[in-house]
């Protein structure tokens, strides 16, 4: 037998890796815009895992690194005329400096008051945003800045002769592409780190940061640089997701909820491992989506008891729970094609 | 009457010491848990420091180790003062400690608890073999005996092995001056030899060790020389035969039980 042997898991992640990078020729364009939007899911999740779930600094405020890229971007592109690649680079340096500026205070605090501090911040940039409504934009949001990209004549011929006719079409398929290209750059990047001796700091800061410290590893800057990588990359995301089409909107990067969710995912798909977060973060936009078409107002009582289940049944995470039912099928597969042993 | 080192006039001329604590306080609001302790350590010797239970061995630890500054007095490692210095920066200058509560990481194999103290304390390294601190981690897990669990939990370890855990960590750091604190605590003494044997194997690498221990059976045949404290004052230093029969020393175990 000379068949190439691979794990379960990982033909599920070349499968679903394959139906992203061709999506947008198998589902209509409202979807393909959808799954875009669940991409920047995705990425808020990722940006959350890497310090939450991988140090165990507990952050229930996320959205504050997505809205201080976000809103930075937007409000440099609107306001000062700046480029969007450059606004998107200001937004990003924004939120890193935000994140900098979380990470001492998690050198003293731990536990709920860490997460706490972090809760808290959203809740006063929201009043922010609220008391100045005309530079902020309030409940509202602002409008869009800038596009990221502008399709250009050549571009468009090309489109259309791939089936991508109307300007909405080519723009939904361009955007999404771009997006596709930031989720797995930052997919890549969170996962050399974790995957590497950071990674390995970084979870035995989670453990024991005695441990840490009679290793020779000072945990206070891992720490802080956790939380500014963390920040850059959601505020980075954040940036993106307003030059690609997405509302500059506290519904969209800075309520409670949006923190909240980005912390279901995670656990939900699997705390430090990245590619949970990743995974789940899209599965859960149209799982929430579906929920909300079909089920309307009684939505989320049915979504947030499937994830209880999840948690009960598969306390580990979706990926990690798959991960270990790969290896038994793998087992099963050895056992059988080997039945003496 | 015990030192042979080569005693310094004005504390800033060069001595054989590789650790020297002057005038070391503690003071945890009203406590006075070690109170105006001195003494040396030399290169190259094991070091036994001893006292009955609360005596401030463990706080004298931690006050050398960097966990905590001592409140008054000053710590000199190798000459230089490093009073209040962290303990990652201390490891890294070669002043390693182990744990009387073992601080195993659950997460991990005890391969990859060793693998981290070999970890660079930087942000960004390309310096990283993984090869490299993989074989070496197993050398370690062989000379302290963990070889048959090294692809093991450090929950699936006796005792024992998660004392062989901890030593062989602060190996990994390759550390010059290595603090014990209680190792033979709950060991049996086959495993008390085996542990002792270990040490004297470490010192003859080149290592000093001070090891703690509120029980002086077993340490004695160890060391070459101890300090006795007493509600954190020093009340003896000399040599095993000189500390078993020092009154001081026997009033203070328990009136005389020695």
């Amino acid at each position: 037998m000379t068949r190439l042997d691979l794990e379960p898991r990982h033909v599920v992640g070349i499968v679903c890796l394959g139906g992203l990078a061709f999506a947008p020729f198998l589902l209509d364009v409202l979807t393909v815009r959808q799954l875009q939007g669940a991409l920047f899911l995705g990425m808020f999740a990722m940006s959350w895992d890497y310090v939450s779930g991988y140090t165990g600094q507990l952050s229930f405020g996320h959205s504050m690194f997505f809205a201080a890229g976000g809103y930075t971007a937007t409000l440099v592109n609107l306001h000062l005329g700046v480029t969007p690649v450059l606004a998107i680079v200001v937004g990003t340096a924004v939120a890193g400096l935000l994140g900098i500026i979380v990470g001492f205070p998690a050198l003293r605090l731990r536990g709920p008051y860490l997460a706490l501090i972090t809760l808290i911040i959203p809740l006063i940039l929201v009043q922010i945003a609220n008391i100045f409504p005309g530079i902020l934009g309030g409940e509202a949001g602002l409008r869009s800045p800038d596009s990221l990209v502008t399709i250009g004549d050549t571009v468009a011929s090309i489109l259309t002769t791939i089936g991508f006719r109307t300007p909405f079409d080519q723009e939904v398929f361009v955007y999404y592409y771009i997006s596709l290209f930031f989720f797995l750059g930052i997919f890549t990047l969170f996962y050399v780190f974790t995957r590497s001796y950071v990674g390995e700091i970084f979870t035995a800061i989670r453990e024991d940061e005695d441990a840490v410290l009679a290793s020779g590893i000072n945990p206070a800057k891992f720490k802080v640089f956790s939380f500014t990588m963390s920040g850059a990359v959601g505020g980075f995301a954040g940036a993106a997701f307003v030059h690609t089409g997405g509302s500059p909107s506290p519904d969209a990067l800075l309520l409670v909820v949006v923190s909240i969710e980005v912390v279901l995912i995670s656990i939900l798909g699997g705390m430090g491992t990245i590619t949970g977060p990743a995974a789940i973060g899209i599965a859960y936009y149209f799982v929430r989506d579906f929920l909300q078409t079909t089920f309307s107002h009684v939505s989320m009582v049915i979504f947030f008891t499937l994830a209880l289940l999840v948690l009960f049944f598969l306390p580990k995470g979706l990926i990690p729970g798959l991960g270990d039912l790969s290896r038994k099928i793998l087992e099963l597969r050895d056992r059988r094609a080997n039945p003496t042993t | 009457m015990s030192s042979h080192a080569t005693q310094s006039v004005d504390g800033t001329a060069r001595t054989d010491d590789i650790l020297r604590l002057e005038n070391v306080t503690k003071r945890f609001g009203g406590v006075v848990a070690v109170d105006d302790l001195s003494f040396s350590v030399r290169e190259e010797e094991i070091l036994g420091f001893i006292g009955p239970n609360g005596a401030g061995k463990s706080t004298t630890f931690n006050c050398v180790s960097g966990a905590f500054p001592p409140t008054d007095g000053t710590i000199y490692y190798r000459d230089e003062d490093v009073t209040g210095m962290p303990q990652y920066a201390l490891v890294e200058k070669g002043l390693a400690r182990t744990y009387q509560t073992f601080r195993p990481l659950e997460d991990r194999t005890v391969l990859e608890n060793v693998s981290l103290s070999m970890v660079p304390n930087k942000l960004f390294s390309f310096d990283e073999f993984r090869t490299d601190v993989e074989d070496r981690a197993r050398e370690i897990c062989q000379q302290v005996g963990l070889t048959e669990y090294m692809h093991q939990t450090p929950d699936e370890l006796p005792h024992a092995g998660l004392l062989r855990l901890e030593v062989g960590r602060a190996i990994g750091t390759e550390p010059d001056l290595l603090l014990v604190d209680e190792p033979f605590a709950g060991l049996t003494p086959e495993e008390v030899e085996r542990t002792a044997t270990l040490f004297r194997s470490l010192r003859e690498d080149g290592m000093t060790l001070i090891v703690i221990d509120h029980n002086m059976h077993g340490l004695l045949d160890l060391v070459d020389r101890v300090v006795v404290i007493s509600f954190g004052e020093k009340i003896a230093e000399g040599s095993p035969d000189e500390i078993r029969n020092d009154p001081t020393v026997q009033e203070a175990y328990l009136g005389g039980e020695l």
